[in-house]
This record gives structure tokens, sequence and C-alpha cells, in this order.
């Protein structure tokens, strides 16, 4: 007896707390952050998210805003598809990315946390994810628990996840879902260069510069496709003929003199191209610091070819006369045209969470994926090999032209990003021995460099 | 406008060294615009050509989506919302700024204080410090204040760098007229809003005008700040602009833009030179 009287008397109160907390739960629902941690526990269905979404009504979305192609898919194709869905995306257009992770780390300081700020969905990759994410400033693991998950490869062993997995190097924690796969590819103007002399290797570049004095140039580090253009070169004059691979290493793992010893030849040859670039003629080689300028340069025959990060790049250059009316595409460097992904993230702050998915959602979509591809000439973000045939197809048959190469000879060529903490390091090289013409044994100057990186 | 001696000369009438001065002028002051209007009108111009290789109107048939002009004048490019925040911003930030500027002026102008000189380089030094440089430290403050992404939020924010030109020209003009006309109104019996309204104010009009002007064109040409404190909500002609030419080239919607973002400046120049020009008490 004395001993079944608090047994019951903690039934009953278990049972009161169980009633209280559950009915606690329904009513906190809306308080800010109890949505983030019940999606994040698993115990929110996708109908909870959607009614959410639904009651939460809009999306901020913010986007870098310069492609006048893009901003047109947002307001025609994406905004009446999500309305459809009962959630008003409401498209804001930036500059930076920077200056919107800036507005989020800037509301996170002043106090404005869970719910509380004013940017719910982002388009992001490298430092900027990396800044995020530094500064704990992301929503949280989503990426593999939407709907349209299912499009993407997230299984770790196989190799073909790194993409979706990691973001330059940096692991993306299911924190940001892949939403365009892009590759560093040149352009050349036929109206200069003929089929046959076009180069296919950096030798071949220095052959045709040789007779062509001035008629290339690359956009200047520390811009991210003057990165990738010198890691290309890296990986191409590799000394132990293994291309990208030592370079998804971490700094860490490869250390300053090995990581010297294997940049040595590629630096070596950049140095040796200098007085054959743009303006090199004279001692002053001209490197562009964007896109734009050197798309321009491009148009202009200034240059003759045009590297950058865009699969379809050649045709919208073509369809919104940016580029020159011969360019087209090239293998180059042949087997190391570099490939990464860009992303899609939720801040921490997140206004309107539950819309935030339900956009990504249908992002992530193979509607949404093959209309922007259409007419927004950007490449698709999923995985073609999770897609059924028919959705495969229509993919396919969505892509914009390629000019004088196929999509399979492009696949055919992609290298890897380099890892994230050796993107600072040869980016600070670059900028010693290039832009500063320090004359020092590059293992010193890598040394240097990563220290001073380092502090 | 008042009698002979101010009767336009002929441009043959000036000597030529006065017609080249004149003409240095017009080119620096038209030339940005003819490349600018050229440019909006193109589909593809590359150097060293004169004018467009292809023009917009020949590609427009073919074009799969809508070029240049045509995507001004979409809804897609937002401009309208654009131009109507723009200008709104703009008139209630003059009207703000002149509101605080008239009687801190006055003040400046007419009074003497011990720290004057000091009190009035630190007004000035708002117009020293780059935009990017205090964005965030003042989104911060609007955040806490409750004002960040909102009109009003902007609207104050842009009263930091307009406040300086607003002051410097009204305490001008205060110091041109001193106070006689006033004392006399107020020994013949006019009141406070009298004197204001009937002696100071057509008096100090022109500088007034010349300071709204100041005022109405920093504000609708603040990029940094709009951003920041609007948090990217509250679009207008200049973050409009940024966001088209970050890639570094500007292609003709930005072009498009560009001059849709530089006609309200045009109108008020024109309507307050004549203003000015035609105003009685002008010198």
């Amino acid at each position: 007896m004395q001993r079944t009287k608090p047994l019951i008397r903690q039934m009953l109160l278990a049972s009161t707390l169980a009633v209280v907390s559950w009915s606690g739960v329904a009513q906190a629902m809306n308080a800010p952050g109890v949505f983030r941690s019940e999606f994040l526990k698993g115990n929110l269905g996708w109908e909870d998210v959607t009614a959410r979404a639904r009651e939460e009504g809009s999306v901020n979305f913010y986007y870098w805003g310069g492609s006048d192609i893009i901003n047109l898919w947002v307001d025609q194709v994406a905004t009446p598809a999500l309305a459809a869905e009962g959630v008003r995306l409401n498209p804001v257009r930036i500059t930076a990315t920077k200056d919107t992770v800036d507005v989020v780390i800037a509301e996170l300081a002043a106090g404005r946390g869970e719910e509380q700020g004013s940017v719910d969905l982002v388009w992001v990759n490298g430092e900027n994810f990396y800044s995020l994410k530094q500064q704990n400033a992301l929503w949280g693991a989503f990426a593999n628990r939407l709907p349209n998950s299912v499009n993407f490869e997230w299984d770790e062993n196989d190799p073909r996840s790194l993409l979706n997995l990691r973001d330059f190097g940096v692991k993306t924690g299911f924190q940001e879902m892949p939403w365009s796969g892009e590759q560093y590819v040149c352009s050349v103007n036929r109206a200069h260069v003929s089929a046959e002399n076009t180069p296919a290797t950096f030798a071949q570049l220095k052959t045709y510069l040789e007779a062509n004095p001035g008629k290339f140039t690359y956009v200047k580090p520390p811009h991210y496709l003057g990165n990738t253009f010198v890691q290309s070169v890296l990986y191409a004059h590799n000394p132990d003929g293994t291309g990208a691979e030592p370079y998804q290493k971490s700094f860490e793992e490869l250390g300053s003199v090995e990581l010297a010893r294997l940049m040595e030849p590629g630096i070596e040859y950049l140095k040796s191209i200098e007085p054959l670039l743009l303006g090199g003629a004279s001692g002053k080689p001209r490197y562009p610091e964007n896109s734009g300028e050197l798309d321009n340069l491009f148009l202009n025959s200034e240059v003759h070819f045009n590297c950058k990060f865009g699969v379809f790049g050649n045709h919208n250059g073509l369809i919104t006369g940016a580029y020159p009316e011969q360019a087209e595409e090239m293998i180059f460097p042949a087997g190391n045209m570099i490939k990464n992904k860009n992303y899609l993230a939720v801040p921490l702050n997140s206004p309107h969470p539950a819309a935030a998915l339900v956009a990504i959602n249908y992002f992530s979509s193979v509607e949404a994926q093959a209309t922007k591809l259409k007419t927004a000439g950007m490449p698709v973000g999923l995985d073609l090999w999770r897609l059924s045939e028919e959705e495969a197809a229509e993919i396919a048959t969505s892509a914009p032209p390629h000019y004088g190469v196929t999509q399979q000879q492009l696949d055919d060529n992609i290298a890897p990003d380099t890892n994230a903490s050796l993107v600072d390091v040869i980016e600070a090289t670059w900028l010693a021995v290039i832009e500063r013409k320090e004359d020092k044994p590059l293992a010193d100057i890598v040394a240097q460099v990563s220290g001073e990186l380092n502090n | 406008m008042t009698g002979q001696t101010s009767k336009p000369r002929d441009l043959k009438a000036i000597s030529p060294w006065q017609r080249l001065l004149v003409l240095t002028m017009a080119t620096f002051t038209i030339a940005p615009f003819a490349p600018l209007i050229i440019q909006s009108l193109a589909f593809r111009w590359a150097w060293p050509n004169i004018l467009p290789t292809v023009w917009w109107h020949e590609q427009r048939e073919r074009s799969p989506f809508p070029l240049a002009w045509d995507y001004v004048f979409s809804p897609s490019s937002r401009v309208g919302e654009a131009t109507i925040n723009t200008l709104g911003i703009g008139i209630a930030v003059t009207l703000l700024c002149l509101l605080i500027c008239l009687p801190a002026a006055r003040v400046l102008a007419q009074r003497n204080f011990h720290g004057k000189s000091q009190l009035e380089f630190l007004i000035a030094l708002p117009l020293l410090l780059p935009e990017a440089a205090i964005g965030i430290a003042l989104l911060m403050i609007f955040i806490a204040l409750g004002l960040a992404g909102t009109y009003a939020g902007v609207i104050v924010v842009h009263l930091i760098p307009t406040i300086p030109y607003m002051v410097r020209m009204l305490t001008a003009v205060y110091q041109g007229h001193g106070t006689e006309a006033e004392d006399h109104a107020r020994i013949l019996g006019a009141n406070r809003s009298q004197i204001f309204f009937r002696v100071t104010l057509p008096m100090i009009l022109p500088g007034v005008i010349a300071g709204c002007l100041f005022t109405f064109l920093v504000s609708t040409n603040l990029f940094l700040l709009t951003f920041f404190i609007g948090q990217g909500h509250i679009i207008t002609l200049p973050t409009l602009l940024f966001a088209k030419i970050s890639g570094g080239a500007l292609d003709a919607t930005g072009a498009g833009i560009a001059l849709i973002a530089s006609i309200p400046g045009i109108i008020l120049l024109i309507f307050t030179d004549r203003f000015i020009r035609n105003y009685p008490l002008a010198e």
C-alpha cells in the first residue's frame, strides 16, 4: 500500500505533465524556434510544413540580380508556380551576396534571432556559405528532408555525391541545397581563331600567344574566376601527373612544403605567359576585375578567348549580345575543366522558414530545374542519374544548345574544385608572385602567406 | 527679364576662347549621355565600331526574351516600383531635411556662440565618411530601433548625408541677407509666422530651392545605405542599377535603367534653373 500510493501519484503526475507539455507544444508551435526544432527532430510531416508555409504567406528570396534572363525566370515562372502553392515569392535582387551575409550577421548580432530576421532564402556558395556556417547563422540540416531531395545523391559512399556534400571543400551539412551545377568553360572567337589553331592544353595556348601576343587574359584573383583559372593551371602542371587529386586534401594534410612543390611548375607557367597576355608586351599585363569586364574585352576582339563559369555561358552571351557573333565553346584545358555547384541556404533567423523550405523544394523539382535551364540558361543542380527516364529526357530537351562542342565532351573533361583551405593559400601566392613580383623561392612564399592567413 | 541689359548675346558675339570653354563644358555634360542612349538601343556593340553592329530593334523579333527597353518597361525589371520609391523617399527626405536645417542654419548664420566653428566642422563630418564604413553599424542601430526594412528607416538614414549639404547652403543664404528686413517687419507689427512667410522665406527662397535640389539628388543616388537599411526590400533606382552593373559591363537594360534614373534629376534641374532665373528677388 505504502509503495503503490507514490507510484499512482507518480503516474498521475507524469500523465498530467505529458498532457500539459503536449498542449504546450501545440500552442507553442507558433513560438519562435519551435518549428525549426520540431522539423529538425523529424517530428513534422511535409503537410505540416506546407500548411505552415501557407500561414506564413511569403518568402524573401535574396539572389544576384544582374542577369535579365534569370530575373525573368524568377518573375514569370517561379513566382506563379509558388503562388499556386500558397506562397508569395518576394525576389530581392542584390549586387553582392556578401552584402546579404553581412545583413544576416548584423541582425543576429543585434539580437534578431530565430524568425526575427529579414532573409528567408539566399543563393550562395563558397566563402559566403563558409561565413554563414562559421557564424552559426544557418537554419539547419534540411536538404535531405524535402520531398524533392530524392533528386540528389546524398550517399557519402558514392563519389558522385561530393558536390552535394561539399561546397569548395567545406561540408555543407545539408544546410544548403544544390541549385545549379556550373563548369569552367572557355569560349573562342571563331572570327580570329580557326579550329586547328584552337588550343586544348596550356602549352598550345602559349604557342598560340607567341604567334598572337596579347590575345588572352584571365580574371584577376582573388575573384573566384581568376582563382579557378589558376587552379586549372596547377592541376595541369602537377609534377606528379596526378592532376587535381592532391589538391583535394586540406592544407594541414598537405603541408606548405609539399604544396609549394606541387605548385612550382604551374606558377612558373603563369609567370612565363605574363608577357604574352593582354598588355603584357608593354610590361603591364591587364587582368580584368570581373567577368563583365572580360566579356567586354572578348566582345571587342581585344582577346580571342573568354574563360568563365557557365556551361551555357556561350549561349547566354549570344542571346544577350554580350558575346561576339562567332563565339564557340572549346575544350580547354582538356581534362581540367573545373566543375562545382551553387546552392540555396536558409539563414538561422529566417522569418518564414516553412515557406523557405517549400520554395527550395519547388526550386529542386524537375519542372523548376528544367524551365530554369531552358529560359535562364542555368544548368541543373540535381543529379540526372537520380531521375526517371522521362524526367531525364525533360531536362535533356530543355537544355540550350552548345556551340562547337557537345555536352558529352564537357562531361568528359570535368575536374573537381580545390579544397577551400588551399584556395586562400593559392590566391595569396598568386598575389605575391604575379602581382607583387616577390622574388623568393616559392616554398618560402607559400610558407609565408599560409602563416599570414592562419594568424 | 529685367530690362535690355540681360538680353542674351549671340554665341558668335563672344570671343573664340569663351566659345571653346562653352563647347568643352557642353561636351562634358552631354557626352556621357550619348553612349548611354546608344547602348540602351544596342544589342551587340563592339569596339571599334562607332555604332552597334546589331541594334535592339533588329534582334527584337528573334529574341526569346524581352530585350533592352522591352525589359526595362516589363514588370520584371521593377523599374516602376523603384521610380515611385525613389521619388517618394527623395521628396520626404528633402522636406524633412529642410524642416531640420532651416532653424539650424539660421542660428549658425546669425548668432555667435562658443564652439560654433567646431560645430560647423562636426556637421560636415558625415560627408567624409564612406557609406560602406558606417552601413553595417547603422543597420544594427536601426534594427534595435525597429526601423530596419521600413520606409521611415530609409528616410531617416538618408538625412545623414544630406543634412550637411542643406545646412551649408542655407547658412550661406542667411548670411547673405542679414536681419534688417526682418527687424523692420517686426517693428511694423508683423508676428513671427508673418515674418517668416512674408519676409524671410521669399528672401532666402533661391537658396532653399538650391538646397532642396542637392538634397533630392543626393538622396536619389544613395545605394549602399538604402540597401542596408532597407534590407533589400525597398527597391530604388540606384539599388536596381547597382544590381545590373555589378558584372562590370553596362548592357542595354543597364543603360536604360541609368537613363530612367537620371530623368527626375534632369526635370528638377530644368525646373529649378528656370525658377531661380525668373525669381524677382534674385540678384
